[in-house]
């Protein structure tokens, strides 16, 4: 699960991210909605510890990943907005290297199969080199590694932007298994349909501030997007 | 974790041309940089043959020219006599004082193209057999012939940097790093594991290469020394390689884009193996000035014209200080002559000592400065100790003039008695010849000189990388 206490990060006294606090427990969908620059992508990226928090802690798993950023990463999957895999390396040995470098056991060639092809992608496109895939195609692999790492939490930054519908709701199909599976899931997306449809939860942020979230159960789509519109009026 | 790095890294860029394109440059470079130092070698090793067959030759002649006038077959004129000890210690008997190419010589023809290494040992002062080249500093020499040390020094830490100029921003670039770094993988492993990947195989394609053309062109690795040369000669070439992987480590951690990237280390390149070792040379030249070589042959005139013009003085000078050699009044010629020939030699070494040792003082204390500054670049420091397993660089070709010296002076001390006394040479007497033994320097001497470099090298390597190393925890993995 993710945990978000008290987060805060400043750039040059520019607040990219205030005072966040969220907690993601197994199985949920958090979505994280807002326009470019409210602080999304900050909050993933904390999480990764690829930016050092001001103030506050981020935790995987109960983790804090400032202190400890290796050992929180075990539980940790990152789905970014392009999945960028080795060019020159086929599906198969990507999926076989990333697994292997999460310190999962080595899987057989068959089992790599299994997941690329559970995830979406076509079995002859598995031993094809990387550099002739779609996006939709590198996104599945993306979703082939998470799955694979058997992650307890999953971090998305807007993964399904640019993917042609069809691809975007096989995407939100995989999440949805992978929730079910019990993965605490923080997704960064500027499509509120998708939000609706595979998020439990909703958060909307705006200036790096979490101005409101809700339960999307409790939501039409229709009310999330006027939500959603009221809050962008400055 | 290293490992698994390093062998996707393998197969990730085994794919790529540029790696290809890259074991082809070393391979024809470094091949044709060992053919090149081995002729080289091949061409001394016959010059010195050449040398030592023509002395054969003149002392069987002597010997039979010998005979013959004893038999009175022949009655030479006394100036080539060959059993006057004048005619065969000045000139007929001449013996050459060789260096002999070491066992490792092909690897680096360093100075060794622009230094004597044979002299013509006659009983004539001493300054006219050494010649008393400037001994040019190592440094100015970089240009030389396309030797394995040239390889090495120079083109080694292109290659090096043209497969890690990209070493982690190619990553973030292509995005990879995003999600490797979201595994968990710290990124100086993941720099550590590439390093190692590239490292492993330029060194093993620089030695394997290195190696079997120094045995195809004839290397004798069963010769004295020559094994724990080559692989002190291989920890050096390693050390100054990691140097290189360091400094492409450290510039990736500023965390620029490749090109920046790319042109930093040019820069560096350029200052390292460039502009230090000439900025030093000049500095250094300027700081001892060594006089002008024309103003030392001119006192060395001075001194010879003052000499022939005092003879007499000398001559009677000399004679009160060893009465016991006056020639009798009655004494012919010859003896007179000899004595007086002997006393001049001696009194135009004693003139011209001032000027050499001037210039001996000033060349050493050039290279004393040399040694003091040569830890400014690591590409001296290798080129140093390169050349010293080679048995190229100046501190052998010093250990053969002063062997040289000696045996010159040992010439001397031989002929000049039995010029005096005008000894009547035998043909006996032509074997007891002082003859010449080349002395190998020491290796321990050579191994403790080359080590100390080698392990300044490693130091300074160790810096960089660890300097590197903390460099990346500050590299901006986003923005």
């Amino acid at each position: 699960m993710l945990e978000a206490l008290s987060l805060t990060k400043a750039y040059n006294g520019h607040t990219a991210l205030n005072n966040l606090n969220l907690t993601v427990a197994a199985g949920e969908v958090f979505c994280l909605l807002g326009a470019n620059g409210a602080g999304k992508t900050t909050t993933i990226n904390l999480f990764l510890n690829f930016i050092p928090p001001t103030s506050g802690t981020a935790k995987v798993n109960g983790i804090d990943v400032a202190s400890h950023p290796l050992e929180s990463k075990r539980y940790l999957a990152y789905i970014p907005e392009q999945v960028m895999l080795y060019r020159n390396l086929t599906g198969i040995e990507n999926l076989s290297y990333f697994t292997e470098l999460a310190g999962c056991e080595k899987y057989s060639q068959a089992k790599l199969l299994d997941f690329l092809t559970a995830a979406g992608l076509q079995a002859e496109a598995a031993d094809k080199r990387v550099g002739s895939y779609s996006k939709g195609m590198r996104q599945k692999v993306g979703i082939a590694i998470a799955t694979a790492r058997n992650a307890k939490a999953l971090l998305l930054d807007e993964p399904t932007s640019g993917l042609d519908p069809k691809a975007s709701n096989e995407f939100s199909e995989l999440l949805k298994r992978l929730s079910g599976n019990g993965a605490a899931i923080l997704m960064a997306t500027h499509d509120l349909f998708r939000a609706k449809e595979t998020g439990t939860r909703v958060g909307i942020m705006k200036h790096g501030n979490m101005v409101a979230h809700m339960k999307t159960e409790e939501l039409g789509h229709a009310d999330l997007e006027r939500i959603y519109l009221e809050h962008m009026h400055d | 974790m290293l490992f698994l790095i390093a062998k996707n890294d393998w197969r990730n860029i085994r794919a790529d041309r540029t790696l290809w394109a890259i074991a082809l440059l070393l391979t024809t470079t470094i091949l044709y940089g060992v053919h090149n130092g081995a002729s080289w070698v091949d061409f001394q090793k016959r010059t010195i043959q050449g040398a030592l067959a023509d002395e054969a030759e003149r002392h069987a002649a002597i010997k039979q020219g010998i005979e013959d006038a004893n038999a009175g077959r022949t009655s030479p004129p006394s100036w080539k006599d060959p059993r006057s000890p004048y005619a065969v210690g000045y000139r007929l008997g001449s013996r050459f004082a060789t260096m002999p190419p070491a066992p490792l010589a092909a690897l680096a023809v360093g100075q060794s193209d622009l230094l004597p290494y044979y002299f013509r040992v006659t009983v004539n002062s001493r300054d006219t057999m050494l010649g008393n080249d400037e001994l040019e500093n190592p440094v100015h020499l970089l240009s030389g012939r396309f030797d394995l040390a040239f390889v090495i020094i120079y083109l080694f830490p292109l290659v090096i940097l043209a497969v890690s100029y990209n070493l982690i921003s190619g990553d973030k670039e292509d995005g990879t790093l995003a999600l490797t770094l979201s595994t968990p993988v710290s990124l100086p492993s993941l720099a550590m594991g590439k390093i190692a990947f590239r490292a492993a195989f330029v060194l093993t394609l620089g030695a394997v290469l290195s190696v079997a053309g120094a045995l195809l062109s004839g290397i004798d690795l069963s010769a004295p020394g020559a094994a724990p040369r080559l692989l002190l000669w291989m920890g050096a070439v390693a050390a100054y390689s990691i140097f290189w992987f360091g400094l492409a480590v450290l510039i990736n951690a500023m965390g620029r884009n490749s090109a920046t990237n790319a042109l930093a280390l040019s820069g560096l390149w350029l200052v390292f193996v460039l502009l230090i070792p000439s900025l030093l040379n000049v500095g250094i030249k300027t700081a001892h000035p060594v006089p002008s070589r024309v103003e030392m042959i001119q006192a060395m005139r001075h001194a010879s014209d003052a000499v022939t013009a005092e003879r007499s003085r000398l001559m009677a000078e000399f004679l009160e200080d060893h009465p016991e050699l006056a020639p009798a009044a009655s004494a012919d010629t010859n003896a007179q002559f000899a004595v007086r020939s002997v006393a001049m030699t001696e009194e135009l070494e004693r003139r011209i000592q001032p000027v050499l040792d001037e210039f001996d003082k000033r060349i050493s204390r050039q290279q004393q400065l040399a040694d003091q500054y040569r830890f400014l670049s690591p590409a001296i420091l290798t080129q140093a100790a390169l050349y010293d397993l080679a048995g190229t660089g100046v501190h052998r070709y010093k250990h053969f003039l002063n062997l040289a010296a000696n045996y010159h002076q040992q010439w001397q001390a031989h002929i000049q008695p039995k010029m005096m006394q005008t000894v009547k040479l035998s043909t006996a007497s032509i074997d007891e010849l002082p003859r010449w033994h080349w002395q190998e320097e020491d290796t321990a001497d050579v191994l403790g000189r080359a080590g100390t470099h080698t392990a300044a090298l490693a130091l300074t390597a160790a810096f960089v990388i660890a300097i590197g190393v903390l460099a990346l925890r500050r590299f901006p993995v986003v923005g």
